[in-house]
């Protein structure tokens, strides 16, 4: 079967190397550090019932409440399954919580509606002031584990992984990838790997991998600022009911909570320091919701680059779908054989991955068609316990 | 408010002639900054070559723990701020393969950790008077990251004695709180092999490092306490063993 070589070693990365293994290729992935030290593992951690993205974004709304049901199944021990809330604080919050409430229906996300009084019986933490509640199937991922999960059982499957491998330079002749060249931070020796196709699933910095191949991608890092605070203040995903916004999430994880988040678009996915204000900020819009968070001791405070795909038309920036792309060259900019994936989110990297690798078999005319949907993940720790294969012989030609 | 430090890493590469020596960069940082922010800004604007591991940046992954000014930490954790020396020095942990600089590899924290081990635990009451509907009881993941901190500070683990160290004897005592019947007893086995529970010193110098509270060493305590009662109920069916 064809090497197929990836680029980019976080969600989608491990995602597509799972899927690619299961329908017969081989395939080299390369991270230039550990794996997932993008976006994904900065990611927040909420697996997406798809109800945010309800009534502005539906294609992304009905992405998120199919894969929600899939990785419930296929990955459990990375999800804490406790449901989430949607909270009115205001009229203007309830006026757009119905608009919520049909968008959820007619994009299949189970929504039921709660009184003040019952959605304080299950969240006492919640602010007095709520004028009611909708709950959704949001859950907690680990959001490190659950890649892992795709890691481990893609590499089971024969994947070779090379994390502290930066690609270099991407070779084309005659208008054709032939492979990727390779630094190896481990050895500090630079090599040529050859193969038949070469996909660009380096989320926000995707840009600069396509650059290699004299493309470009429009692509765009959309940072946004987390703070993890110390105590566990509620179980339930808490979302502030109104369009998409700042400091509008408290995720619960373990011990902690996790307050979110902002965005703004930056041009470098690693110049992207959290600004103090959007730290006072989300606190202080989150606390209106929790109170006890406003006051908790904040643990850490980091940012994470949305891999957004560019948008002229949208009026803000969180009206830009997080919806995902599949980039063929060859149809855009006459390269053949090399693929970008653009956009998407944590939650559906597995659908991201199903799309590529569909597009991959049509370009290599395999008729394979998708096993992820209904294959159990194996457990993170095998990516650890399990004896890795020659992973230096695979990568040669 | 900027502050002027200095990180002194440690650098290595397994099979490099160059011997290990420390390098010292010197950055302008915010303090309220982590190592991890710190490690990162080196990695961006003065060396891409430099190994280390990370991800969540708030200690859920367990991926950044080093020895950080002589104690295991989490780097994205650290403040550069919270030490009263400008020069912080890193070394990755200890009795781990070394695969470059502060990267290590955790294939031995897992060696005797049962992939099977049930990650998810019932959360803390918080004090609701309902379930949501669908919901039959409230869980989350356990606390243990699998960082590996408190492994590298145990001063049996990675000697001549092959501890299987106090991160496996905790995930074993949360185990055994979870499971019934014949899964018992394997579990016991497990942590009162010649591997097992006997060998830790009780330095306590594990629950002391442990970034996320898991206590490791009152896991150890309450294997011991249980596995020294069936020792002193039991002595007829140990014959039979026997």
């Amino acid at each position: 079967m064809e090497h197929i070589i990836i680029i980019g070693g976080g969600g989608a990365g491990a995602a597509l190397a799972h899927d690619l293994t299961l329908r017969g290729f081989e395939v080299s992935l390369f991270e230039k550090g550990e794996l997932t030290s993008g976006t994904t593992g900065r990611h927040h951690g909420l697996l997406h019932s798809g109800a945010r993205y309800a009534v502005h974004d539906r294609a992304a709304a009905v992405e998120c409440i199919e894969e929600n049901h899939i990785l419930r199944t296929i990955a459990p021990q990375a999800l804490e399954q406790n449901d989430g809330l949607f909270v009115a604080l205001s009229r203007d919050d309830e006026e757009y919580g119905k608009s919520l409430l049909d968008a959820c229906r007619s994009s299949g996300i189970d929504a039921k509606r709660l009184s003040a009084a019952e959605a304080r019986a299950l969240e006492p933490a919640l602010t007095p002031d709520i004028r009611g509640a909708l709950q959704v199937s949001d859950a907690t991922m680990d959001a490190w584990r659950l890649a892992m999960y795709f890691f481990a059982t893609a590499r089971r499957n024969g994947a070779a992984l090379h994390p502290f491998c930066e690609v270099q330079g991407i070779d084309i002749r005659a208008g054709r990838v032939t492979g990727v060249e390779v630094c190896d931070y481990k050895t500090g020796k630079t090599k040529t790997v050859k193969g038949d196709m070469v996909i660009n699933a380096a989320g926000a910095w995707a840009g600069r991998v396509a650059a290699l191949a004299g493309i470009d991608v429009p692509i765009q890092p959309g940072p946004g600022v987390l703070v993890a605070v110390e105590g566990r203040v509620t179980n339930m995903v808490i979302n502030r009911m109104h369009p998409a916004g700042e400091g509008d999430i408290i995720v619960p994880q373990r011990g902690l909570s996790i307050l979110g988040t902002s965005l703004w678009l930056a041009d470098d996915p690693e110049d992207i320091s959290p600004p103090k204000e959007h730290v006072d900020r989300i606190t202080a819009l989150c606390a209106r919701m929790v109170p006890a968070v406003g006051e908790a001791v904040v643990r850490s405070v980091w940012s994470a680059a949305r891999p957004l795909i560019r948008d002229a038309e949208a009026s803000s920036p969180q009206q830009i779908s997080r919806t995902f792309e599949c980039y063929d060259h060859k149809v855009i900019h006459d390269v053949e054989g090399i693929v970008s994936l653009l956009g998407g989110k944590a939650t559906t990297v597995r659908a991201m991955a199903e799309k590529t690798a569909d597009l991959i078999c049509r370009k290599t005319g395999r008729e394979v068609s998708c096993r992820t949907r209904t294959t159990p993940l194996i457990p993170w720790r095998s990516f650890f316990s399990d004896e890795p294969g020659d992973e230096s012989s695979r990568s040669a030609p | 408010m900027k502050r002027k430090i200095r990180l002194k890493i440690r650098r290595h590469r397994p099979g490099s002639k160059t011997k290990p020596r420390f390098e010292t960069f010197s950055l302008t940082i915010d303090e309220d900054s982590s190592v991890l922010d710190a490690l990162e800004m080196i990695l961006a604007e003065q060396d891409p070559t430099l190994m280390f591991r990370r991800s969540c940046h708030h200690s859920s992954c367990g991926t950044c723990g080093m020895i950080i000014n002589g104690e295991e930490r989490l780097a994205c954790i650290t403040r550069v701020s919270q030490f009263e020396e400008r020069t912080i020095t890193l070394e990755p942990l200890s009795g781990f393969p070394l695969l470059g600089d502060l990267a290590v590899d955790m294939v031995p924290f897992h060696e005797d950790i049962d992939e099977r081990w049930d990650y998810l635990r019932d959360a803390e009451d918080l004090g609701g008077t309902k379930l949501p509907e669908g919901i039959e009881r409230f869980e989350r993941f356990e606390n243990c990251i699998e960082c590996g901190c408190c492994v590298s500070v145990c001063p049996v683990t990675g000697r001549d004695k092959p501890f299987m160290g106090p991160a496996v004897l905790a995930a074993l005592n949360r185990e055994l709180q979870k499971v019934e019947g014949e899964k018992i007893q394997p579990l016991l086995d497990q942590a009162g092999s010649e591997r097992g529970e006997r060998l830790c010193n009780r330095t306590l110098a594990c629950s002391r490092v442990c970034p996320t509270a898991v206590y490791p060493a009152r896991h150890i305590m309450e294997l011991r306490v249980r596995l020294r009662g069936k020792e002193a109920g039991a002595g007829e069916e140990e014959e039979e063993e026997e």
